[in-house]
């Protein structure tokens, strides 16, 4: 065991071995069990992945004349020594055979659908207009924080979330609301650290207001069942309702002393 | 959660003439109150009477606490629920209803919101705590179980709301109320996912020896007593129902595989000619986005099937809905639901002077493309596109037949009346089955196909019976279909070569490393 330890070319090919069982098990699937997100990686990618494992692996081994030569050691005396014919012969078959498999992989004819990269949170404008009127974004809080009573406007808040929202965003306000499966993509879960407490009272605002119409390109407005809420909502029931959100939740909001841009 | 001082003092004021017994209840009943202000008043009330802000816009209404008719028992029909039949409901919700499960609420919250919920009606603190039915042991299923069942299922009358093939398109459908007179769906036995009270054999003949209180629905215990039925038979009927469909929704899978039809394409939608085409079940939404809005939709989901042949392509789409509209039969629940549903600023239907709706809207279907096939990952806005993008759209209603448009949004249509799609429908047993076939490139205007690529698509569907016109729609975002390519001589040989090439570049190594070797 330790033979082959120190042996450069099997910690090569364990180099080789353990990086590509990371990039297509590690990352895809053990993350996620022991909690952290993470995705599986697409196979284009792997493959870049691992050329680059494999040029780094090689210029490692040539860098030292001696090391090179114990490297490519291994691989000679497979090609010519007598008393390997055997492995050479299965070797020259297995080679192949790996290759026409990777090489089918990429042209089998694929139903998957195609990758869309979106934006959950592209940057904001810095002002936006609300039925004509123009509203400046840049440095905006929520007007009814200053003025009237918190508790009636939670009350309206909650009020307009449970009539207009529940459907998608859920009465649990975790994106589960009962039409939540016919969207794609999913209605947003405001249980989630990663989106109210990341976002500033007027980015939410803007959200709401232009809904996914008006969503950037790379938020794929096309796609975002959202509705442009300053066509159904007034200026006051939205910023209610943004209230709602955060004292429901618990989270407080982004403030704009750490703002430093959203991208 | 603790309740607040200030909460705690006003009820103790309020029940400081109860016995002391009870002080242990009046602070649950406390505790209670503050999880059910913060999360269920806006729809059951603050007073629990199903009337909170939100209860127009839901059918069927939240549950009124103060009748205490709880649907989900498994007390005997007229009974009150235990407090475990109330915890599953809290916990599990009611599926296919507004109602969600709160997994956000701790055990000690439930248990307090429970005590809260009955201190609403006085029925709970007279007599004696309910007590479960038995429901003896299930005597097993297999197919004998389930032929008797179905035969259990004619004897009790099942069909006359549930209808034959259990789509809830009984004789009965449309004239069933719920004890506050407003029009209730016999259940469709073929989703079990949305029973509100589980979708097990044991769920469903619990369902059916307790009844749904409030509801058409019986308790099958007067059928037992009166020997119409025997215990096993209810058993066995519990089988045939779970025959109906899955328990879970089908999974869903964003790409619609079209195959290469063998033998030409089907020239109807004939079960004989589609049976072993894949299906594709797409759940559908109502149309939430734009007013007037629909929050209680008939139509919940689809399945499309589709085949081509390299010049045409079709697709056969399934969807349920218990009533064929236009149909006068149907009149009264379409004015039940007019009346009893917020329609979020949408003309009602008037009424002719006879009490009869002056329009009785047609089923209707469409299924939508971008108008040419998008370059990169941009698509037409997924509700019937805006005035930028147009979508092309496929449409059927039940009057005009299958057609050709193209939408600029949801309420700008224009038909394409070169278009050469054709097709029909059929409405059998509660589903209709609607046939459509094109060719893949077209003359007209109007998208072309393109074999081997994914082609966006979406769905919209109307009842006309429950009022549903305009833009009072089921949706969809969108999805994918794709036309399988011919097979291609590449997916052969490029494997092929790639193999031949390192074998004899592994060869042409292994000679040069042996002469090498040799010349030394």
């Amino acid at each position: 065991m330790k033979r082959y330890l120190s042996h450069p070319f099997w910690q090569g090919a364990i180099v080789v071995v353990a990086s590509y069982v990371a990039f297509e098990y590690v990352i895809g699937y053990v993350l996620p069990v022991i909690g952290v997100a993470s995705a599986p990686v697409p196979s284009s990618v792997i493959v870049e992945y691992m050329l680059i494992v494999l040029v780094g692996v090689l210029l490692y081994m040539s860098a030292d004349e001696e090391r090179w030569q114990r490297f490519r050691e291994p691989i000679r005396e497979t090609m010519v020594q007598p008393d390997r014919r055997t492995l050479r012969g299965i070797l020259m078959v297995a080679f192949p055979v790996l290759i026409g498999w990777l090489a089918y992989e990429r042209v089998k004819p694929s139903y998957a659908a195609p990758a869309t990269l979106r934006a959950v949170h592209p940057a904001p404008p810095n002002q936006l207009t609300f039925r004509g009127e123009t509203i400046e974004l840049t440095g905006l809080e929520n007007p009814l924080r200053e003025e009237g009573s918190m508790e009636e406007h939670l009350a309206v808040g909650k009020r307009i979330y449970v009539r207009n929202c529940v459907p998608c965003h859920g009465d649990l306000l975790d994106g589960q609301g009962h039409y939540a499966q016919a969207f794609n993509p999913v209605p947003a879960d405001f249980t989630s650290s990663g989106n109210l407490p990341q976002l500033t009272e007027s980015y939410v605002f803007w959200r709401i207001v232009k809904g996914g119409p008006g969503l950037p390109r790379e938020g794929t407005p096309w796609d975002s069942a959202m509705p442009a809420w300053e066509t159904i909502l007034e200026q006051d029931e939205i910023w209610a309702t943004i209230l709602y959100l955060y004292d429901q939740t618990g989270f407080p909001p982004r403030t704009w002393e750490e703002e430093g841009g959203h991208e | 959660m603790r309740a607040s001082r200030g909460t705690g003092i006003v009820l103790l004021a309020l029940f400081a003439a109860a016995p002391p017994a009870l002080a242990g209840q009046e602070d649950a009943a406390a505790a209670g109150k503050i999880v059910y202000d913060r999360w269920c008043a806006e729809c059951h009330g603050e007073t629990g009477q199903g009337d909170g802000s939100a209860a127009a816009s839901m059918l069927p209404r939240p549950r009124d606490f103060a009748q205490a008719l709880y649907q989900i028992r498994t007390t005997g029909s007229g009974q009150l629920p235990t407090d475990a039949d109330i915890r599953f409901a809290i916990e599990n919700g009611l599926p296919g209803t507004t109602m969600p499960g709160w997994p956000n609420l701790t055990d000690q919250e439930i248990d307090d919101v429970i005590v809260y919920l009955k201190s609403f009606s006085r029925f709970f603190a007279q007599g004696p705590a309910p007590e479960p039915l038995d429901f003896g042991s299930d005597p097993g299923g297999g197919p004998a179980a389930i032929e008797a069942g179905a035969a259990a299922y004619l004897t009790m009358l099942c069909e006359e709301c549930h209808g034959l093939s259990g789509r809830g398109d009984g004789t009965s459908a449309p004239t069933l109320e719920d004890w506050r007179g407003l029009p209730i769906r016999a259940a469709d036995l073929t989703e079990a996912w949305v029973f509100n009270g589980g979708s097990s054999v044991e769920d469903m003949h619990t369902r059916m020896l307790t009844g749904l209180d409030g509801t058409p629905m019986p308790s099958a215990i007067d059928a037992m007593n009166s020997g119409v039925v025997s215990p096993d038979e209810v058993w066995q009927l519990a089988h045939y129902l779970a025959s109906f469909g899955p328990r879970e929704m089908p999974p869903l899978r964003e790409v619609i595989r079209v195959g290469r039809a063998e033998g030409g394409l089907p020239a109807d939608g004939g079960e004989e000619a589609w049976a072993g085409v894949e299906a594709f079940h797409f759940p559908l939404s109502g149309q939430v986005v734009q007013l007037p809005r629909n929050f209680a939709p008939t139509v919940d989901g689809l399945w499309v099937q589709g085949l081509h042949d390299g010049n045409d392509v079709a697709l056969r789409v399934q969807w349920n809905d218990p009533s064929n509209s236009p149909d006068p039969n149907w009149d009264e629940w379409q004015n039940k639901i007019t009346a009893a549903l917020d329609l979020d600023g949408a003309e009602a239907i008037a009424l002719d002077s006879a009490g009869a709706p002056s329009v009785r809207p047609p089923d209707a279907v469409l299924l939508q493309f971008p108008f040419e096939m998008p370059e990169g990952t941009d698509r037409p806005y997924f509700l019937m596109g805006d005035a930028r993008e147009p979508v092309y759209l496929w449409t059927w209603d039940s009057e005009t037949g299958v057609g050709a448009a193209r939408g600029r949004g949801l309420d700008s249509v224009e038909p394409l009346a070169e278009d050469p799609v054709a097709g029909e429908a059929t409405w059998e047993e509660g589903r209709w089955t609607l046939y459509v076939r094109r060719p893949i490139e077209v003359e007209s205007e109007g998208l072309d196909f393109v074999e081997g690529t994914p082609t966006p698509i979406a769905f919209q569907a109307w009842d006309g019976s429950s009022a549903e016109v305009g833009k009072r729609s089921s949706v969809s975002t969108w999805y994918y279909i794709l036309l399988e390519p011919p097979a291609s001589s590449t997916v052969v040989v490029t494997p092929l070569l790639a193999m031949l090439l390192t074998g004899a570049f592994g060869l042409v190594l292994v000679r040069r490393a042996q002469d090498r070797r040799r010349d030394r």
